[in-house]
């Protein structure tokens, strides 16, 4: 229970200080991580401890996903007749990113597993869980760096979008969920509906896409 | 001669009767309603992907089921849009515990500062890719509510 209340506090405080200061750290669930992982830190307590406790959260996190339909389908004319733009830019997006991931992680010469894992971080993090026994990724390592690179994507890709002149909600949304999927989605939600929805259809593309390269790699 | 002004309420043609009922629904009643929807089509989602042995997240599953179901009037919009307003606007709380499984490889120590970096790259290359064929493929239309919507 305490590690609960200590999530929602921190996280709530990560919106309180989003309200504050207007910077892309000042993101809630980068900050409430930060103090539940220092909080983690100073008292010992294991993560499995943790994940017990707070299994509340991880429970609502399926229904939440599915509610992703309801922007989608209020918006579905609209999105129905940007089908092309948004089909091909995300999979582009998620096909070049998993491929960057593959390429450096060879030049850079990362271990054998933290590179099977990082092939799946574009995908959101039960993906990348349900991969690793085909990437023979250590399953932990793989859904931790995926929703990491979700959280890294939240807090980087919309001024990047900006500096490269990248405007329209759809774009950026699609952007946004095509590599950044769950926690990008969270952050894309908060530019409008519209970047929201994108974002969620660049999500699920990117699930589709990263499976499907992972079937017909491994 | 009938008075202009009509005492009982009309027959309304835009919502039919079972609309009506659930719209008499307290607020948290509302909710609650809409949080058992979504977790219905969570849990046929998961019972998909397990049955079919499909690698896919069952909420992603589940997602696309419910879509269908809004499309085909199975589902009502407004039996589940307050429970998925409100489950989407703290969507970025129920990643933390998942974020926070960092704490597993901090043994890793200087590699994460590599990892970190391929990250970065992909996200970046890949986004920029998306975001700018996207925004070339978009259709020209009046859309109303982007900012640069000049037709």
């Amino acid at each position: 229970m305490i590690w609960l209340t200590v999530t929602l506090l921190a996280f709530a405080g990560g919106v309180l200080a989003q309200l504050r200061v207007r910077s892309p750290l000042a993101n809630p669930t980068l900050i409430g991580t930060l103090i539940v992982a220092a909080l983690l830190l100073l008292t010992r307590a294991s993560y499995g401890t943790y994940l017990r406790d707070v299994q509340p959260l991880t429970t609502l996190l399926a229904p939440a996903v599915v509610a992703l339909a309801v922007p989608l389908y209020r918006l579905r004319a609209l999105l129905a007749r940007q089908w092309r733009a948004l089909l091909l830019g995300g999979l582009s997006g998620t096909v070049i990113a998993v491929a960057a991931d593959a390429g450096l992680a060879q030049v850079l010469r990362v271990s054998p597993e933290a590179a099977r894992a990082l092939l799946t971080a574009p995908a959101t993090s039960p993906v990348a869980l349900q991969l690793a026994p085909f990437t023979h990724a250590p399953p932990a390592l793989a859904a931790t760096l995926a929703v990491l690179s979700g959280l890294i994507g939240a807090l980087i890709l919309p001024p990047a979008l900006s500096a490269l002149g990248v405007t329209h909600p759809l774009a950026r949304g699609i952007a946004i969920g095509a590599v950044a999927h769950g926690v990008g989605t969270a952050r894309a939600r908060e530019e409008g509906e519209l970047t929201g929805a994108a974002s969620s259809i660049g999500m699920g593309l990117a699930a589709l896409s990263v499976t499907l390269l992972v079937a017909l790699l491994a | 001669m009938t008075p202009p002004l009509p005492s009982p309420p009309p027959p309304s043609p835009t919502s039919p009767a079972p609309a009506s009922l659930t719209a008499r629904l307290n607020a948290p009643a509302r909710f609650l309603l809409g949080l058992g929807v979504l977790m219905a089509f969570a849990a046929l989602g998961q019972a998909l992907v397990g049955a079919l042995h499909l690698p896919l997240p069952g909420s992603v599953v589940g997602m696309a089921l419910l879509w269908a179901a809004l499309g085909t009037g199975l589902v009502r919009l407004h039996w589940i849009g307050d429970a998925a307003d409100g489950l989407l606007g703290i969507l970025g709380l129920l990643f933390v515990p998942t974020t926070v499984g960092f704490l597993q490889f901090l043994g890793a120590g200087a590699a994460w500062g590599v990892w970190l970096l391929i990250m970065t790259a992909g996200l970046l290359l890949g986004a920029g890719a998306a975001g700018l064929l996207a925004s070339r493929l978009l259709r020209p239309e009046g859309s109303p509510d982007h900012p640069e919507g000049r037709p």
